[in-house]
């Protein structure tokens, strides 16, 4: 029965699979940009190198992997179709992988014609995706904690690329902003409404389903991203109107919040069914201790003086949200993602003819397992470059090969797909 | 839980995608015109919906109070 079903999977596995294979190619440039500029990205957060670095990781490869995993969870988890996904996804990706490449040039340059290319392209990539994410989920009810944390994500989003077009647009000179202020508030609406949100309503979902553990609990579902787009709106307010006191009491109830989905995500991975911990669940566990090491270190930094003037901190903060948090817990997905998507897609191509293969055997277990060490050796060497920046060559050597490694474990999980296809293809020429 | 009412029970709350799919097909696959098949996840599977409309399947879904999600399937009537 099995093999005779037929349903056709919206959208096309092409959609999502641009993004997640363009992502490491971004985390390989991240490296090597590391090689080449060396101690000065780790010298203070407001370099070129280093801005030039966070958006290859951001706006490079963590939006690649969101933008494409939100057009394959819309239709799953929220039965929400994206009109012609394929041309969305075409155009979107077009877009945002010629912003992702030309801004860290804009940063390093400083070129204002640079920074106006990049701005358009966001501004393009993002108004097509935020419409037809937000046309395909109209009038779908908010039946569970995952849609509304997908619909509060995309205005996330929205608003995190509104900021940053009207700082680029400041470094191009047309404006006269707060770059320093805004940048803060395009940090917390990027990091946490966005990428924390979308983390969470994911999460919701695929920690459950892939880890067999025991569901968030109900009442931390329904309140948890909501109640972080209210802190986020009301400190962003606050701290335009000046009242830094507020604001900052503010900044702590999103932080404790924030600590709060990590530490709830370990003890729910405690509660795993699964006997040994897999390469997902590594890098969960990883991507959580590394999210609250972050929250930790930035509370440090407000009530202890000696960490506030150590002008690391920022850097440490930054290495251990994105590159141990983010980046670790996007592996651990993408592990997941693109072999059940290319198993669901080839067991509707195969239409009785050939049954898909074991989900198991797409991307081979140990190269997973072996890459995912050779990504927190990179981490750790990275965390080492803020207190030692002249070992930030290695560290970005490390960067780009486990990158490498990672497109090239994904690349294997393609091959299997195209050659399972071409069976399938060859069996239905013969009968 | 409602499961006493269908021919076939497949609980997939403990196992790992695509397992509980794979299950419910065969369950489908082994039921008479008449006969139903109950799947019980912690969540709405919307994929199998999809794959259900296209291939003659009607099915009732109930959410209950403790998070798991029935979903009770048999043939579409002619």
């Amino acid at each position: 029965m099995q093999a005779l079903l037929s349903y056709d999977q919206s959208p096309p596995i092409t959609a999502p699979f641009r993004f997640f294979l363009t992502a490491p190619v971004f985390g390989v440039l991240a490296g090597l940009l590391l090689v080449w500029s060396g101690p000065n990205a780790f010298l203070s957060r407001w370099t070129p190198e280093a801005l030039a670095l966070t958006h290859l990781i951001t706006a490079g490869f963590m939006l690649q992997v969101m933008l494409g995993a939100l057009i394959q969870v819309l239709p799953v988890v929220a039965g929400a179709n994206m009109a012609r996904p394929l041309l969305v996804a075409s155009l979107v990706h077009a877009a945002i992988t010629l912003g992702g490449l030309v801004l860290p040039m804009a940063f390093l340059t400083f070129q204002p014609g640079m920074f106006i290319f990049a701005t358009v392209c966001f501004i393009s990539g993002g108004l097509l995706f935020v419409g037809a994410s937000a046309w395909a989920m109209r009038g779908i009810p908010a039946t569970g904690p995952t849609i509304n944390g997908l619909k509060i994500a995309v205005s996330g989003l929205a608003v995190t690329i509104a900021i940053g077009v009207a700082m680029s647009l400041g470094l191009a000179g047309w404006f006269n902003l707060p770059l320093i202020q805004l940048a803060d508030i395009h940090l917390v609406w990027g990091f946490v409404v966005w990428g924390l949100g979308l983390l969470a309503a994911v999460a919701y979902v695929v920690v459950p389903m892939f880890q067999i553990t025991p569901s968030y609990p109900d009442w931390f579902g329904k309140q948890f991203v909501p109640a972080a787009l209210a802190l986020a709106c009301l400190w962003t307010v606050l701290g335009s109107i000046g009242f830094e006191t507020s604001a900052f009491a503010v900044g702590l109830a999103l932080a404790v919040a924030a600590a709060a989905f990590a530490s709830l995500t370990l003890m729910l991975q405690k509660r795993s069914k699964r006997s040994r911990f897999d390469t997902n669940q590594h890098c969960w566990r990883v991507a959580m201790v590394s999210i609250l090491a972050a929250i930790s270190l930035w509370m440090a930094s407000a009530v202890i003086p000696a960490v506030a003037e150590w002008p690391g901190w920022p850097l440490l903060c930054g290495v251990l949200l994105m590159f141990g948090g983010f980046v670790s817990v996007i592996t651990g997905m993408l592990y997941k993602i693109v072999p059940f998507l290319a198993w669901l897609h080839l067991q509707n191509r195969g239409q009785g003819v050939l049954l898909a293969p074991n989900m198991k055997k797409i991307i081979d277990e140990q190269a997973m397992k072996r890459q995912m060490i050779s990504h927190f050796a990179a981490g750790t060497l990275l965390v080492l470059a803020v207190f030692l920046p002249e070992s930030a060559r290695p560290a970005g050597g490390a960067v780009a090969v486990s990158q490498a490694w990672l497109l090239r474990n994904l690349w294997s999980g393609v091959r299997v797909f195209r050659e399972h296809c071409r069976k399938i293809e060859m069996k239905r020429a013969k009968p | 839980m409602s499961a006493a009412k269908a021919d076939r029970i497949v609980d997939g709350r403990d196992l790992e995608p695509p397992e509980p799919f794979i299950l419910t097909m065969e369950a489908l696959d082994a039921i008479s015109p008449g006969q139903t098949v109950m799947l019980v996840l912690g969540r709405e599977p919307f994929p199998l919906y999809r794959a259900l409309q296209l291939n003659g399947y009607a099915w009732e879904t109930t959410h209950n109070d403790d998070g798991t999600v029935e979903i009770l399937i048999r043939h579409r009537p002619e």
